[in-house]
């Protein structure tokens, strides 16, 4: 009894205990509310619907744990879809389209993170203008007409390996990598030093210039990789791909547990996000309303969350 | 001049400044324990009105503890506080603040986005009869209140936050000073005063005690305490251990006292047999403070750098470490030219840099002990695809040992730590490096006696295995206690070099001023 109790206790302390509680009842919430939400094709459609959002997540988290916010990517998931899809269309290799299209998401990356080390923009109002700029040249490139996608980025996008969704597989996968760098790793280990206390790490003799320019990069890459595969599951690259994605992310982190100020990182959030999104089409509840109830959850998690740690500053 | 009629004793009580005998406080038998352990014994203070009392203690002594109680932060779990001879129990800072109680703590609390006027009037800013914010009548306050602590040259109109951290103290007790309080409490005012500011500064204190004001005065500073003090108490583990008069006491008796061991560490007489030159310095530059500033530190040496606030002693270990650009001149490593881009070359090439500002640039607040000790040698010892984790257990254990930090676990957060072991913790850090360059920056800032000690004794012994170190430091005690040379530095120039011979309290102060 004391045991389990301690438990408990030990839980309440992750930020990420409260989304695991909210992300439990949602989901008990949904089975008695729908017939089809224990349904194998259902759960596996939220698996799905939750791998890109978390996928870019992923590269979210170590920017946000590094002091740092990149809210370009959901323009950075359209532009790399819409240079892939161009490329493959022109060489006829899919190959070269998608290796492209990954290229365009590293080349979005390493300009934010030029733009915050060289030029000392601050990254909120850097990635704001490639935010901008970005879905501009994705929208020039097309004429604002969606290409044709396929080949390969489909099966990663809407294929199943044993009734499994690729992408899924693919971000459990790259969440255990991700999660094994940041924790093990010299560079991994500077980038929480870094959110810790930027001054003291650069004193200490962490080259803050180029970790920050490395987690940026990575975070182009990974939403050049969620473009690609977001593509691939509609069969269709479209230059509005991604609007708004980058809240839907960030949220997502920030669920997961990670400060605004610095802090840990997880994926959990990115499936309550899912979650959340499956909940509504199950239910048959107005999309608007989905907007309302996202927000909700954030204040909601967080707010939980800040409550337990009450004391710090009053 | 006092705050009228608002605490429980007012009414037939005589105005304080005036009353004869008595205590203004009297304070029994105080105890406190947090989580088993206990902080203060049953401790008994009593405050005169028109006196300053030193408060001395190393950290952890319960000093802070005892002002908090007094000033109602705290609970004590034991004993009694009489006002006047009235029992008086505050439950909150606000009731002591009511009472004629202010405290003026160690963190600067000031709003930097707000003006100086508005933070000195924070929560009764004067009004204008239509409601509007009267910014004339709180200027002119502000510049009365200001001048009062000995700070009119800081204008009130400006952001407090562009303000350097000496003059943000000055609006701190500029505030306080307002409040016009019975009992004023200073944890540590002086600690970020340049010479010029503390004298203003002292000038307060005198006329606060001359109008009939009990003052508290918490520092590690003892030259100040002895010149500035009527009556001197010395906490030790919790207990009042001594209370002396300034005339009839040392600071060796002080430090006894705080301590419980009878003396600091001193000079040691050492020979530095190895001629090798390991840093030299050539007319160097950065762009906008140091000029040409030439410099050799031997092998094995402890060079000190002296200056006043702003003559560049910071900024000349940045340009060393890389955190600066260097402008024009030359800096070698046994000879061997370098520049230094970015401080993660530096250290890469065997210079580490213990900075100023535990808090501000030296500790990562949310990381372990083990982190904090292991973030600069991370490369150093990492495989090709892991950092080195298991050897970081290890590597902690040898320099807690050896630097005699004192934890519960090394994956406890570093805030939890006491100043003093913090600062051990940073030192741990730069001396895993294995660097051959050690630059210190007030390396004893706001550490207590005892670890201070402690942290010479390390710099001695690791200076005695071949290490050089130049240590920046404005105390000019810390420099005759541990260096073999001292540079001293005015306004950005060297304005000297003195020999261990050559070194006195005098002449480095002398040459200290030499171009003001």
């Amino acid at each position: 009894m004391s045991q389990s109790l301690s438990i408990v206790r030990d839980l309440a302390k992750h930020r990420e205990a409260s989304v695991l509680v909210m992300l439990a009842a949602v989901a008990i919430y949904l089975a008695f509310a729908s017939d089809y939400f224990l349904e194998p094709r259902n759960l596996l459609n939220v698996g799905r619907q939750a791998s890109v959002v978390a996928i870019v997540a992923l590269g979210q988290a170590l920017v946000i744990i590094a002091r740092g916010i990149d809210l370009s990517v959901g323009s950075v998931i359209g532009l790399s879809a819409v240079v892939g899809a161009i490329l493959m269309r022109d060489t006829g290799s899919e190959t070269i389209g998608l290796l492209g299209g990954l290229a365009t998401g590293l080349a979005c990356g390493v300009v934010n993170g030029l733009l915050y080390t060289r030029l000392r923009i601050n990254p909120f109002i850097a990635t704001l203008g490639t935010l901008s700029v970005a879905r501009g040249i994705a929208l020039l490139l097309t004429g604002g007409i969606p290409l044709p996608f396929g080949g390969f980025a489909e099966f990663v996008g809407a294929g199943r390996i044993y009734n499994i969704p690729v992408s899924f597989l693919l971000m459990i996968v790259l969440a255990i990598i991700v999660h094994i760098f940041a924790v093990k790793t010299v560079t991994g280990r500077e980038i929480y030093a870094i959110g810790d206390n930027p001054k003291a790490s650069r004193l200490a003799g962490v080259n803050i210039r180029s970790i920050r320019l490395f987690v940026f990069a990575l975070s182009g890459l990974l939403a050049g990789l969620g473009g690609l595969i977001l593509a691939g599951n509609l069969a269709s690259a479209d230059p509005n791909l991604g609007v708004g994605y980058e809240l839907d992310v960030i949220a997502a982190v920030i669920l997961g547990g990670t400060a605004l100020s610095g802090g840990r990182g997880s994926i959990i959030g990115a499936l309550l996000m899912a979650l959340l999104n499956n909940a509504f089409v199950l239910l048959g509840i107005s999309a608007y309303w989905q907007v309302v109830t996202k927000g909700l959850v954030i204040i909601f998690a967080v707010g939980l969350d800040g409550l337990q740690r009450r004391g710090d500053d009053d | 001049m006092y705050s009228n009629g608002k605490t429980s004793t007012a009414g037939n009580e005589p105005v304080a400044g005036i009353l004869p005998s008595g205590p203004l406080l009297r304070a029994r038998g105080i105890a406190k324990s947090f989580a088993g352990n206990v902080v203060l014994h049953s401790a008994d203070l009593d405050l005169y009105p028109g006196e300053v009392v030193g408060l001395l203690g190393e950290n952890g002594a319960g000093k802070s503890t005892l002002m908090h109680i007094l000033s109602g932060g705290l609970q004590p779990d034991a004993g009694t506080v009489e006002m006047h001879g009235q029992p008086t129990h505050f439950n909150t800072v606000l009731d002591g603040i009511e009472a004629g109680i202010s405290f003026v703590h160690q963190e600067l609390s000031v709003i930097g986005a707000l003006t100086v006027a508005e933070n000195l009037h924070l929560g009764h800013m004067p009004k204008t009869r239509a409601g509007f914010v009267d910014f004339q009548k709180m200027r002119d306050e502000a510049v009365a209140l200001l001048n009062r602590v000995g700070a009119g040259g800081i204008d009130p109109r400006h952001e407090a936050g562009t303000l350097r951290a000496g003059e943000q103290q000055l609006i701190e007790i500029a505030k306080a000073a307002g409040r016009n309080p019975r009992l004023l409490i200073l944890d540590e005012p002086t600690s970020s005063l340049t010479p010029h500011e503390v004298e203003g500064f002292f000038a307060y204190v005198r006329a606060a005690r001359a109008a009939g004001t009990a003052i508290i005065f918490i520092t590690h500073r003892l030259e100040e305490v002895l010149k500035l003090c009527d009556r001197l108490v010395v906490l030790r583990n919790g207990a009042i251990v001594s209370e002396r008069r300034p005339a009839e006491t040392t600071r060796q008796q002080l430090i006894t006292d705080m301590t419980g061991k009878p003396a600091i560490y001193e000079y040691r007489e050492r020979q530095i047999p190895d001629k090798t030159v390991a840093l030299s310095l050539q007319r160097v530059r950065d762009r906008d403070h140091l000029e040409d500033i030439s410099l050799e530190v031997r092998k094995g040496e402890i060079m000190g750098l002296f200056g006043l606030v702003g003559a560049g002693r910071t900024e000349l270990l940045e340009v060393i470490h890389g955190a600066r650009p260097l402008a024009s001149g030359k800096i070698a490593l046994f000879g061997t030219p370098v520049s230094h881009r970015d401080p993660s070359a530096a250290v890469r090439n065997g210079i580490a840099l213990v900075p100023e500002g535990r808090k501000t640039a030296g500790i990562l607040p949310q990381h372990s002990v083990r982190d904090n000790a292991a973030i600069s040698s991370l490369r150093r010892f990492s495989g090709r695809l892991f950092s080195d984790l298991r050897g970081d257990v290890t590597r902690m254990e040898d320099y807690r040992d050896r630097l005699g930090i004192r934890m519960a676990r090394d994956t406890q957060p570093i805030s939890t730590l006491s100043g003093g072991n913090q600062q051990k913790v940073v030192f741990a850090r730069a001396l895993m490096v294995d660097p051959s360059i050690l630059l210190l920056d007030e390396p004893t800032h706001g550490v207590d006696v005892g670890a201070k000690s402690d942290l010479y004794e390390i710099v001695a012994r690791e200076a005695e295995r071949g290490l050089t170190v130049l240590m920046a430091s404005s105390e000019v005690p810390e420099i005759l206690a541990l260096c073999d040379r001292v540079a001293i530095l005015s306004k950005g120039r060297l304005a000297g070099i003195l020999s261990r011979e050559e070194m006195s309290e005098d002449r480095i102060l002398t040459m200290a001023f030499m171009e003001h």
